[in-house]
């Protein structure tokens, strides 16, 4: 398959906005970092080097693809444009790291984008596999067959005490993290995120706004995933934060609660004045945008809003960032030219989903 | 360093831009980094705290004399050249020999990073992954057990014990067939 599939479409299959609680969770990633014996890690390697790692891991997994009953996508980084390398990154297909290489790598990406696999980041691999709403268990049974079949193939840097070798000590034992990304709006206006973020650090585990840092995470999405990686098993490591993810969900549904018990109208209020700047505005920056699209998706979430997909905000976060901004208008855009056309995408947008609701009604 | 932007608070992260093909790095607060990149800087990693983490580490031990001191930073990695020094700069290894290298400082290093945490538990590749797997296997099958026989459910923690033997003997002579070095 093209790189044109992955960079046209900004929607990827864990933005369905389907999956346990996905209401509150977006999605969920598993990530394992992997290492070969008799190459240097990738801050250190020559490119002859990364030229047989690339080539041996994507021939492993090109060649699994019956087995693993999954068609892989290798797209080489360095033929790829800089724009295009961006979309990827966007998309949360491969990291800036990958993207910003100066060395041989590449990814490796399923049709549906829901497994990709980087060659020479930070580590010579990185299996990501990402699947929308709560399912931690799901994509690390996914992530684990990945990982058999490129150790039967390949030769891992493993020791004995300190487990999978990797280049970040942050990540030596089970190379292994696991985040749910999580929309949190109800904690967030209640100002309870700050004191959770406290808590869940003294866990051993971190929570992060995805686009941006900390307590004030653009659009109310944060990330929560774990620490440590040594000293603990892999077991361990995904019920924690299984079962830390379900308590800040049942956190979230009270703060919900207690919102529209007590202030009904002035939360209505709010959540259908964001939904009349995105169907009206004419300038958007990314912060309002993604504001916005968080009410929007609260108003719909506990109803109050009908008619709009649930996806909106999974999808929109995605398509209003700059590089694919750019994509679509097919130019480069200053900073002013892109809160313009990010509002009038944001608008068609939903226009599109009314010109479906009057189609329906009329169809009636 | 100042942040560019709002030249009042510290510079804390780093933005690589991409312009025309040339690269620029931006130094931003954390306020004006989130304003004016939401979505391109990599946050997974904070390397600035990492990196502190490392050194307060090594400052820690600079009680010792000078010279020990002094060997200790020039310890290099034969694999890839790296000195436990650029280690420490980095907050990343150079290669997985790195590990055997610096074998004796990395407890310490480790302990700070995972909670307390020294010793991996978890899976491993290969052969040696898969007697582990057996392994644990047969620990939760004992356990299955212990709870049939306190049940008095002896047909089953007999079906059980079975099971476990079988699992064991599959671990001894799979050991024999392939040597895990
Ligand atoms: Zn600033
Ligand atoms: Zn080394």
């Amino acid at each position: 398959m093209s790189i044109e599939h992955f960079l046209d479409n900004s929607i990827s299959s864990w933005m369905a906005g389907v999956g346990k609680h996905s209401d509150i969770v977006m999605s969920t990633r598993i990530r394992l970092a992997r290492n070969l014996n008799g190459y240097r890690f990738p801050l250190a390697f020559t490119e002859d080097e990364a030229h047989k790692i690339d080539q041996s891991v994507s021939a492993t997994l090109l060649d699994a693809s019956d087995e693993l009953q999954m068609q892989f996508s290798s797209i080489h980084i360095k033929d790829v444009s800089e724009l295009s390398r961006q979309v990827l990154v966007e998309k949360h297909l491969i990291s800036p790291k990958l993207a910003n290489s100066p060395m041989t790598g590449s990814v490796l990406l399923s049709n549906d984008e829901s497994v990709s696999v980087m060659v020479n980041e930070e580590d010579h691999i990185r299996i990501q596999c990402l699947f929308p709403g709560l399912q931690i268990q799901e994509a690390y049974a996914q992530a684990d067959v990945l990982d058999r079949v490129l150790d039967k193939e390949l030769s891992y840097a493993f020791d004995e005490q300190f487990g999978y070798l990797t280049s970040c000590p942050t990540n030596t034992g089970t190379g292994l993290r696991a985040s749910v990304m999580m929309h949190l709006p109800a904690l967030t206006m209640t100002k309870q995120m700050n004191r959770i973020v406290t808590i869940i650090s003294r866990l051993g585990m971190v929570v992060r706004g995805i686009y941006g840092e900390g307590s004030e995470a653009l659009g109310n999405v944060y990330q929560v995933s774990n620490q440590t990686t040594l000293g603990k098993s892999e077991e361990d490591i995904l019920a924690d934060l299984q079962s830390i993810t379900e308590q800040i969900i049942q956190k979230e549904r009270e703060a919900r609660d207690a919102l529209l018990k007590h202030s009904a109208n002035t939360l209505e209020d709010r959540l259908y004045r964001s939904l009349g700047t995105l169907s009206f505005a004419r300038i958007m920056a990314t912060d309002e945008a993604a504001r916005c699209l968080s009410d929007v998706r609260l108003g719909i979430d506990i109803g109050l809003i009908e008619d709009v997909d649930v996806s909106i905000l999974n999808e929109c976060m995605v398509f209003m960032q700059p590089g694919f901004l750019q994509k679509y208008a097919g130019t480069s855009l200053n900073t002013s030219e892109r809160d313009m056309f990010r509002a009038k995408l944001l608008r068609e947008r939903l226009q599109k989903e009314e010109k479906q609701k009057t189609k329906g009604e009329e169809s009636e | 360093m100042i942040c560019e932007n709002c030249k009042q608070r510290p510079a804390k992260v780093t933005v690589t831009q991409v312009h025309n093909g040339e690269h620029f790095e931006r130094h931003y607060c954390e306020v004006c980094a989130n304003s004016l990149h939401p979505f391109y800087v990599e946050y997974k990693q904070d390397p600035l705290s990492l990196h502190q983490l490392l050194s307060n580490w090594f400052s820690q031990t600079e009680q010792q004399p000078m010279q020990q001191k002094q060997q200790k930073n020039t310890i290099a990695c034969d694999e890839c050249g790296w000195s436990i020094q650029r280690f420490l700069d980095e907050g990343k290894f150079g290669c997985a020999n790195c590990y055997n290298s610096f074998r004796p400082q990395l407890p310490n290093v480790f302990k700070r990073l995972h909670n307390g945490n020294m010793k991996h538990i978890g899976k491993a590749p290969g052969a040696l992954g898969e007697k582990i797997a057996i392994k644990k296997r047969i620990e939760a099958i004992r356990s299955q057990m212990k709870d049939a026989i306190d049940t008095e459910s002896f047909e089953e923690a007999a079906k059980l014990r079975d099971e476990a033997r079988d699992l064991e003997s599959q671990l001894s002579t799979g050991g024999d067939q392939t040597d895990v070095n």
